[in-house]
């Protein structure tokens, strides 16, 4: 067998919205993939149970995630002010804020400052906005050569592969497909995969990268309006490599990332780990504040993304969205991302959160199944840190997305508008209410089988019944029956 | 001028036109200010634990997270370090500037971070710090680059941390440390380790740190299989010792 037949090719995965293939569509090839099942369901399981022990020994948890709440709305309720306040702090303590108004503008903005730099390689600490504005192929194609330094986002960039979510981005790749891309793009042979054995060569490999490169990109977890500060939350050092070393750092951050207040990271931080990766802190939180003489980078960039975002605050309900700390608790509770993962979601964002903030991001132009990939069941608003009603958002993008729909022109004769409308008639009259319960009676008699069941429907009925069946309409209404009891009782 | 408006004005024009008519977007710095005060706040501040007790939970949690832990009196401090570094089997040590001299024990080679370039702090088998908080609740050392904690760099490269916390410096919850922060400022409380009152402050009392990094165990990952893996990139080995110099926290019950 030659290698070339062994390789790892892990599965390909369209995450821009605006050319991925509807959920249902994207979902079903990872449907019939057991493997890529079996390693998400594992996964979110073991992050699970370590989140729910630990969220239940918090007694203070519902009042914690009550503040963070109020902190976050007042935050986007004042949006304007506090990121000029950061803006001017920031400035202060020697950095340079940059304002991007969507993906082309922030990738623009980075890559002058890359070439100011006369920089042809940088080092990252993971970051979804950074995946979010596509950063790394432009970056390749614009001759800027990218290190990813996170353990995931490495096994992603050999792999040639896509996250999967927005914490444990690799989660869908097991040990011996890490051992194959590693011994395969690292050049090691006998490699084992155990995953102590991996994560030294991820360590070994990066070492020198950590040493020589002199620009590194960063995403922020929170922007600190008060000081002018930037907070990294990670778990393996990387980042901290990636903020002391360098000469230059950016941080791409979105507009919504900012707090108030230095104190308020007491209650983000105790909400943020416990949620995200059931720890009671992450091994590493990384504070700095423009330019510290001596100690770290000289040059530092803050990148300001809107990108989508300030449209979603005009809409009071939708708003919420933008509380948003990233820490992933929706997708790993989520009873559909469990069996479809994360790729399904065509987008960085995947899982319930995903499923509201990718259309809203694209304005409803792309993405529009995804607020229809839930079952409604509420379980990611239950373990939401920051209280997002995410089941009430889903509702109200669906209303949208169907509104949409309903104007575009030729779907006026579509056979479900057409029913809805004659539904629409039918339901608002008692008398064509009545009259067409006999004529459902007489035209269901033929579908009906003899257990009482509709097995198949023929147009658009075929929708609801290839997936379930449908009971058959009873003999008699039950205004008919109520009637007849009337009458038999006089 | 520019016909086209830039970017910042751009994007803060659309946040105003999406917030105009929002029932509560305040149009001030001053008004958000008053908003901000009235912000619920009823999660734990204070924690309940007698300072014994507060004590005994950090090193448990510290235990939890990998690290080891050694508690002395501080008059042992001297001799404490010195058995641990011999232990360690390792003989190159960093120290940030302000490290007390009783603390550099004999016998091993010590680099003072003065300025020292990254691959010689990579070469070195180990660092000795001081911190300024340690919170209980997590198992979590504050640092914040003080003389006596060092630059960023040094407790990162090492693959052996060394971390001297006084049991004074113990708070219960994460409240508790930030009302540290706001009381003591950025370098205040620290740099009088071992001449209490009359240390050097070198920072404006109340001021908020400019650098913190807040550590919890050895650098981990688990991004293989969800498998704790302990040390990727920063130091494999956290190593603290407790001193039981009998001070109280502000914030510790008695």
């Amino acid at each position: 067998m030659s290698a070339a037949a062994e390789q790892t090719v892990l599965d390909r995965a369209e995450l821009d919205p605006a050319k991925a293939p509807s959920f249902p569509v994207a979902a079903l090839p990872v449907l019939r993939n057991v493997q890529l099942r079996k390693n998400v369901a594992h996964a979110i399981d073991v992050i699970q149970a370590k989140r729910a022990r630990l969220v239940a020994e918090k007694t203070d948890w519902q009042a914690l995630r009550a503040a963070a709440a109020a902190i976050k709305d007042h935050v986007l309720e004042n949006l304007g002010a506090y990121l000029e306040q950061f803006e001017e702090r920031c400035t202060a303590a020697g950095g340079t804020v940059h304002w991007a108004v969507d993906a082309a503008d922030a990738r623009k903005i980075i890559l002058e400052i890359l070439r100011e730099e006369k920089a042809d390689e940088v080092i990252k600490i993971k970051t979804m906005t950074s995946a979010e504005i596509q950063l790394n192929p432009f970056l390749e194609a614009a001759g800027v050569r990218t290190y990813e330094t996170d353990l995931a986002e490495i096994i992603l960039q050999l792999g040639e592969g896509e996250p999967s979510h927005i914490v444990v981005p690799a989660l869908h790749v097991n040990r011996s497909q890490v051992r194959e891309i590693f011994a395969r793009r690292m050049g090691i042979e006998n490699l084992s995969d155990e995953p102590k054995a991996l994560t030294a060569a991820a360590r070994n490999y990066l070492r020198q990268k950590f040493l020589l490169v002199p620009t590194a990109i960063s995403g922020a977890n929170f922007l600190i309006a008060e000081t002018g500060g930037v907070v990294v939350v990670e778990s393996e050092g990387n980042g901290r490599m990636c903020l002391t070393l360098p000469r230059t750092m950016i941080t791409l951050a979105g507009i919504e990332k900012v707090l108030p207040r230095f104190q308020d990271l007491e209650v983000m931080l105790q909400l943020l780990a416990r949620s995200a990766t059931g720890e009671r802190m992450n091994p590493y939180t990384s504070l700095w504040t423009g330019v510290t003489p001596g100690d770290g980078p000289q040059k530092f960039h803050v990148v300001l993304l809107d990108n989508g975002r300030s449209s979603i605050l005009a809409r009071k309900k939708e708003r919420q969205t933008l509380r948003c700390i990233r820490c992933a608790a929706c997708m790993n509770t989520c009873p559909v991302y469990r069996q479809t993962g994360g790729h399904a979601y065509g987008s960085v964002y995947p899982g319930p959160i995903g499923a509201i903030l990718t259309p809203q991001l694209e304005q409803l132009r792309h993405a529009q199944s995804l607020p229809f990939a839930s079952s409604l069941c509420g379980a990611c608003y239950e373990v939401c840190p920051v209280k997002i009603n995410i089941p009430e958002i889903l509702i109200d993008l669906r209303a949208q997305v169907t509104d949409q729909e309903r104007k575009t022109a030729g779907k006026f004769f579509d056979p479900m508008y057409v029913a809805m409308r004659a539904a629409n008639l039918i339901f608002s009259r008692a008398w064509l209410f009545h009259a067409a319960q006999k004529m459902g009676r007489i035209g269901s008699r033929f579908l009906t089988r003899k257990d009482g069941w509709m097995h198949s429907l023929p147009s658009v009925g075929a929708k609801w019944t290839l997936t379930r069946d449908l009971r058959g309409l009873p003999r008699q209404t039950f205004h008919e029956w109520w009637a007849a009891r009337e009458r038999g009782a006089k | 001028m520019n016909a086209v408006a830039s970017s910042r004005e751009q994007v803060l024009g659309r946040i105003r036109a999406a917030l105009r008519g929002g029932q509560n977007s305040a149009a001030t710095a001053e008004q958000a200010a008053e908003a901000y005060v009235g912000l619920a706040r009823d999660y734990t501040m204070r924690g309940e634990l007698t300072v014994r007790a507060c004590q005994e939970r950090f090193v448990e949690r510290l235990r939890e997270y990998d690290a080891e832990v050694t508690e002395c009196a501080p008059e042992e401090l001297g001799s404490t370090i010195a058995a641990l570094l011999t232990a360690s089997g390792r003989r190159i040590f960093v120290a940030p500037p302000g490290l007390p001299a009783e603390w550099l024990a004999a016998g091993f080679e010590w680099k003072i971070d003065q300025d020292l370039p990254a691959k010689e702090i990579e070469k070195a088998d180990g660092v000795v710090t001081a911190c300024f908080c340690g919170v209980a609740d997590s198992g979590t050392i504050v640092l914040h680059h003080s003389a006596t904690e060092g630059r960023r760099v040094i407790t990162l490269l090492p693959d052996w941390h060394l971390c001297i916390v006084r049991a004074s410096q113990v708070v219960e919850t994460l409240p508790e440390y930030f009302d540290r922060c706001q009381v003591s400022g950025i370098r205040g409380q620290v740099s009088g380790f071992m001449d209490h009152g009359s240390g050097i402050r070198d920072e404006v009392a109340g001021s908020l740190p400019s650098l913190v990094t807040w550590i919890s165990g050895p650098s981990a990952t688990a991004d293989i299989e969800m498998t704790r893996i302990k040390g990727v990139h920063g130091p494999r080995f956290l190593n603290v010792v407790l001193v039981r110099d009998g001070e109280q926290g502000p914030g510790n019950r008695e």
